[in-house]
């Protein structure tokens, strides 16, 4: 019995050291790192999300670099990207944010506080400013600082399956070069009562980004002139939320996509539903994965007019990444325009770079061609609205609001009315 | 009257010694951040940004919070029909599971099975049976000719399908406490009602239920606090939607913290949840303490 009373004593006193010895071993290896020389070899932590194939070209895309700098390697994590935001969240709030990351302008809005500004940190970083887009690049910039580099530019944007258009006659290409939302609900209409397997005429992407493409067309928005306070509770915004629920009220939205948790991009590919808003991301995964019918992109329908949402990709170091100066060069390597070229081109994705407009995609260039038009014409405001990080903040609000809307648990004039509100909470 | 001995090592330190280790990883992993989230409750905090002390204002605010007691009604909906579910499902197939019957093993095990599977998991395979277009059993009711039903998109359905789910998974795993419950009431008391002349159902109500008391208390605790805890299945399979017809108090808690970015205030909501949990245990195990007396 002494024995075991002795092995206790011995197993208490030892607990605490055991626990933290992993720890100390950690931080010794930590600042031991620190010292050696950007020479030395370095591992860098990348955390990526990918809509379809995009950390496997990413990788590819800097294979000539890796090759000329043999003591870089990456070290890639991908993280679903329903996930991703609060992962990379607790990893910066925990000091230990990754070396680089792949964000959205919506991350950006969210986090820029803690990147790193590129102006004074990274070399040659006005030149290579002047190679994107502006309306890239102002989704970065922040107070006057460079956060992040554009990789890629994003479009919300309509798909739509030809084949049931063609089948009732319909030349949709053509039609949807002037079409109205009116002239829109009717064109679903006789393509699904021509078409046996359409059961609903759009499958709308479960997100308010997407769903305000609809408001911008009928010339409304989220925020004021100056982006200080909410301006939701408009005309324009009651009648975007009133023809959102006349889709679902006369059956040409799904209800299980708002409602429920199917996802609209499954709806369309099985031939479920006419068409598909979504965004420009949709068409890579659609290239690979539609067989059974010709699909394209179309101009969006107007309203006062015909528009878009800008959005993007990055990429992002952190204030306390680990290694931000060979991040800085890894993420200047990516950003040249051979890389980038290589990168857009087999994610089907549009260049942020001014100099990769005309690249050759493997196939589906005029989809993208469409897009950029609706693009073209999307008001500048609409990219404003969404770097706003108090919008940002509502996300999950707007949705549940628009959902109670169309269950008919309240109007649309109250739910403009709620969303306006509760956005003007986090403004003050 | 004996004089209280100071006991020696082996009554006294090496005990204490024994636990120090399970007292040091129950201390750092479950005191420590308990007490920091009662702090920061008491803050406004970004998880980014840091934070700044605003005392009672984040309880104060709860008050007023619409949400909070939408998900306050959503969680006591939830709790209120997933525990008495769950009592009637596991102790029936506790029941008939317990006899020592042949293969009867392998029907434990069956019904066991669910519990071993990820939340996510289960709630990702309901998804695709329940889903209103492309799910199994809406797929099976048009191939018959019957109308589709709106499993996860009328509000009604959304929470007796979250419901269904959740008892679906969690039966084999409360099941195995009855089990052991059932096969631990020795066979003497069977053969005295029996010789007493007393009917199955007489049986089962006045000596198996009675005998049963203490693992029914163990069950009603433990799938009180799992159901006030709720969050992966439901997130899964509804989202907390339609709208938030199916969200719950630790739903509204994690986008509070991670999507509002209101750490402070998703802490002064974890604290209620805390209270709540903490008063409903209390107040079963009070209640149950006078009928264990006698036994």
């Amino acid at each position: 019995m002494r024995h075991v009373a002795f092995l206790a004593l011995i197993v208490a006193l030892l607990a605490p050291g055991l626990l933290f010895a992993g720890g100390q071993e950690e931080a010794a290896g930590a600042g031991a790192e620190t010292e050696e020389s950007a020479a030395e070899p370095v591992e860098l932590s990348v955390l990526w999300f990918n809509d379809a194939n995009e950390s496997e070209v990413f990788q590819e895309a800097m294979s000539d670099y890796l090759e000329a700098n043999p003591n870089v390697t990456l070290n890639v994590q991908v993280v679903p990207f329903q996930d991703y935001e609060n992962k990379l969240k607790l990893m910066i709030a925990g000091g230990d944010p990754p070396d680089i990351a792949r964000v959205t302008n919506n991350h950006i809005a969210m986090l820029y506080q803690s990147m790193l500004p590129l102006e004074g940190n990274m070399e040659g970083i006005e030149e290579l400013k002047s190679s994107f887009y502006d309306s890239s690049l102002s989704l970065a910039t922040f107070n006057g600082s460079t956060v992040a580099l554009p990789t890629e530019a994003t479009a919300n944007g309509m798909l739509v399956n030809k084949t049931y258009f063609e089948n009732v006659g319909i030349d949709i290409d053509e039609l949807s070069k002037t079409w109205t939302w009116e002239e829109y609900v009717d064109a679903m209409e006789q393509a699904i009562e021509g078409n046996e397997q359409a059961q609903f005429g759009i499958a709308y992407d479960y997100s308010p980004h997407r769903w305000s493409t609809l408001l911008y067309a009928a010339g409304g928005r989220f925020l004021n002139e100056d982006e200080t306070a909410m301006n939701f509770n408009t005309p324009e915004a009651v009648d975007t939320l009133n023809f959102f629920k006349r889709l679902h009220d006369e059956g040409l939205a799904p209800k299980s996509v708002w409602m429920g948790s199917e996802k609209p991009q499954e709806l369309f590919m099985s031939g479920l539903a006419v068409t598909h808003i979504g965004g420009s991301w949709w068409i890579n995964a659609y290239a690979s994965d539609i067989e059974n019918f010709e699909w394209g992109a179309v101009h969006m329908p107007k309203r006062e007019m015909s528009s878009s949402v800008p959005g993007g990709k990055f990429v992002a170091t952190f204030e306390e990444s680990a290694n931000t100066e060979a991040a800085l060069d890894v993420m200047r390597a990516f950003s040249q325009q051979g890389p980038n070229a290589h990168y857009s081109a087999n994610t089907y994705n549009i260049s942020a770079r001014t100099d990769n407009a005309d690249i050759d995609y493997p196939s589906r260039s005029e989809d993208f061609t469409v897009m950029a038009t609706d693009l073209a014409n999307t008001p500048a405001y609409a990219a404003e609205d969404w770097k706003s990080p108090e919008l940002n903040k509502i996300y999950s609000y707007i949705r549940e609001q628009i959902v109670e809307m169309l269950i008919g648990n309240q109007t649309p004039e109250e739910t403009a009315q709620r969303i306006h509100d509760r956005g003007n909470e986090f403004f003050e | 009257m004996s004089r209280r001995t100071k006991g020696n090592f082996h009554q006294t330190l090496a005990p204490l010694l024994f636990l120090t280790p399970n007292m040091l990883i129950f201390g750092v992993f479950i005191i420590l951040p308990a007490v920091v989230g009662l702090r920061l409750a008491l803050y406004e905090w970004s998880i980014l940004g840091g934070g700044e002390f605003v005392g009672l204002a984040n309880f104060r605010r709860l008050i007023g919070d619409e949400m909070f007691w939408i998900t306050t009604r959503n969680t006591l909906i939830y709790v209120l029909s997933v525990v008495p579910l769950l009592l009637v499902s596991s102790l029936g197939l506790g029941a008939l599971t317990a006899k020592r019957l042949r293969a009867v093993a392998v029907f434990r095990s069956f019904y066991y099975l669910p519990a071993m599977l990820s939340f996510v998991i289960v709630a990702i395979v309901w998804r695709w049976i329940l889903g209103d277009e492309l799910g199994i059993v809406n797929y099976m009711l048009r191939q018959v000719g019957m109308q589709p039903v709106s499993w996860l998109t009328a509000p009604g359905m959304a929470r007796g399908s979250v419901i269904f789910a959740t008892v679906w998974m969690r039966t084999g795993f409360f099941m195995v406490m009855f089990v052991a419950g059932l096969q631990a009431i020795p066979d003497e008391f069977y053969d005295a009602a029996a010789i007493d002349g007393a009917s199955p159902r007489q049986t089962f109500f006045r000596v198996t239920l009675p005998l049963l008391k203490p693992t029914v208390l163990v069950v009603t605790v433990l799938s009180t606090i799992e159901a006030f805890k709720a969050f992966e299945i439901i997130y899964v399979l509804t989202g907390g939607g339609p709208g938030y017809a199916t969200k719950l108090m630790v739903h509204n808690i994690y986008e509070l913290a991670f999507e509002q970015d209101r750490m402070g205030y998703a802490a002064s909501n974890s604290i209620v949840l805390l209270i709540i949990i903490g008063v409903l245990t209390f107040s079963q195990f009070a209640v149950s303490r006078g009928e264990f007396t006698n036994e």
